[in-house]
């Protein structure tokens, strides 16, 4: 009696087993995230660290079915991207079920800039890439432009984005994209740490410190490693947050409670 | 042209020739020899997998910081002190791979003075011994061995202070460092004074401090005062560059150094 017991329990036992790896299988489905955008996304070369995009950390965060790609390039604004044929290799690549996450706006919205690009191109850029990636079944999110380091004189942050922001948030409404909106959220945490000590999140640096910059650094754009890692969590919570397909792919740790 | 104002001419050209090819020659051939930096520590210096993110021992980012003439073995381990770190033979197959001008910096402390782990802990007699061996042998092999006090801990007293953590074994490394003539580089001050600088409320930003749901990785959350995260590791390795260039060590050569904005 005991044995076949055993042996139907058994039995149940490997047919979860089965039934899961074709679930598992099934789910996990080899994805590529492709990151589209500018310095503030982008991987950086290592002369310039400590500098880093918040693309960099972002890689971490996912289980091995996730390719993060990220394409996104200092300097480049919109039309710059496509223009220089940045564009249309990942369009190229694209397979179903891919994403592409667009970041752009700094470099597109300064007028002296010779990246600028008008409100009418940012927004038609934008819908290209919305539209070429759906056509090849890939899944597009808009994201606006991650927020500046700069204070009022009452410590209050200022947007530096308005306009662009703005255009973002439009193609996203009228092609209905998952939009996260990282100007205003990052533009919370720069508040909540306030305007003097913001600027660990920042690539600041003092005279000496750092054999890259010997001359010290003081950038209110470019992240430090520790803000780089906020942005990109951030962007993370609101992947669950949205209820995208790609939460699923996040890594999942049992992490144990300290004894 | 004559023969002699040909060979005159040969006899002139070529020194001269060879002396404005030299600086170029430097470019394209290595001139400096081949160095090996072997890092021996613990859990404050050593590697760590990608899963493990944002926990960065120190070597990481240190390693982002030397020319091509210069390789880094990181053979740090969490955990280990002086003694388990020999005694798991983590020690001689470095001594056995040492060569001519080779650096060894030597980290450890966290584990030896911890009295709680028997597994781990070290008497300061043992600790000085050992601190000894990894010195004596590695300059047996002609190598240059550089004595690290242990990177401190976060400790701040209800002023504000930034505080000792471990003085008994810091003051060993110091001793061992004058007694042996080896290059000091004191981190357990340094690192303390840069804690004093961010003070008590932003020092944490260093540290592998998450609160829960914040990072993936670590669900629950993390309240670490000793292992820091990929900011906190940086800042510890920009420490220990600054400290070989105090030390006017040779290494400070093979240090990428961005020119200076005139």
């Amino acid at each position: 009696m005991k044995n076949s017991k055993d042996k139907s329990g058994l039995f149940i036992n490997l047919l979860s087993v089965v039934v899961f790896i074709l679930f598992a299988f099934q789910q996990k489905q080899k994805i590529t995230v492709y990151l589209i955008g500018d310095s503030t996304m982008a991987d950086k070369e290592v002369i310039a660290y400590p500098e880093t995009g918040w693309g960099m950390p972002f890689h971490y965060f996912f289980d091995s079915t996730v390719t993060v790609d990220n394409r996104a390039q200092n300097g480049r604004s919109t039309r710059t991207f496509i223009e220089e044929g940045r564009w249309q290799p990942v369009v190229n690549n694209l397979h179903e079920g891919d994403y592409v996450f667009i970041q752009f706006g700094h470099n597109d919205e300064v007028p002296t800039k010779k990246s600028y690009t008008t409100p009418a191109d940012f927004t038609a850029n934008l819908e290209k890439f919305v539209n070429e990636s759906r056509s090849k079944k890939a899944i597009p999110v808009l994201i606006t432009p991650v927020a500046r380091r700069k204070f009022d004189a009452n410590g209050k942050i200022e947007e530096t984005h308005a306009e662009y922001t703005q255009l973002v948030k439009d193609v996203a409404k009228k092609l209905n994209v998952p939009l996260i909106d990282l100007d205003k959220e990052s533009q919370e945490l720069v508040q909540q740490f306030g305007a003097a000590d913001s600027k660990y999140l920042y690539n600041y640096l003092d005279p000496g410190e750092n054999p890259h910059y010997p001359d010290g650094h003081k950038d209110d754009t470019h992240f430090s490693e520790l803000g780089a890692r906020k942005m990109a969590e951030i962007v993370l919570h609101d992947i669950v947050k949205l209820n995208l397909g790609l939460a699923s792919h996040i890594r999942v740790v049992h992490q144990q409670e300290k004894k | 042209m004559t023969k002699a104002k040909l060979k005159y001419g040969l006899f002139t050209c070529l020194p001269v020739g060879m002396v404005c090819l030299l600086p170029l020659l430097s470019f394209v051939l290595p001139l400096k020899k081949q160095v090996t930096i072997w890092m021996i520590g613990d859990s404050t210096m050593c590697q760590y997998d990608s899963a493990k993110f944002p926990l960065t021992g120190w070597g990481m980012p240190f390693a982002e910081y030397f020319d091509s003439s210069v390789t880094i073995e990181n053979e740090a381990k969490g955990g280990r002190c002086t003694r388990t770190f020999i005694a798991e033979n983590r020690w001689q197959p470095i001594i056995d791979n040492l060569k001519e001008g080779d650096y060894v910096f030597i980290q450890f402390g966290h584990n030896d003075e911890a009295k709680n782990y028997p597994d781990r802990y070290t008497t300061p007699e043992d600790y000085r011994k050992n601190l000894i061996k990894f010195i004596t042998e590695s300059k047996d092999k002609n190598a240059i061995p550089v004595l690290i006090t242990p990177v401190s801990r976060m400790k701040f007293d209800v002023a504000g202070n930034a505080v000792e953590t471990h003085a008994v074994y810091s003051k060993i490394v110091r001793e061992v460092a004058n007694e042996y003539k080896v290059p000091l580089i004191d981190l357990d001050q340094m690192s303390i004074q840069l804690f004093q600088k961010f003070g008590s409320k932003n020092a944490t930003l260093l540290f592998m401090q998450l609160d829960p749901g914040e990072n993936p990785d670590y669900p629950l959350g993390i309240y670490d005062n000793t292992h820091f995260n990929t900011y906190g590791a940086r800042h510890i390795a920009e420490l220990v560059l600054q400290g070989i260039k105090k030390d006017n060590l040779e290494l400070q050569d093979r240090i990428i150094e961005k020119k200076k904005k005139n």
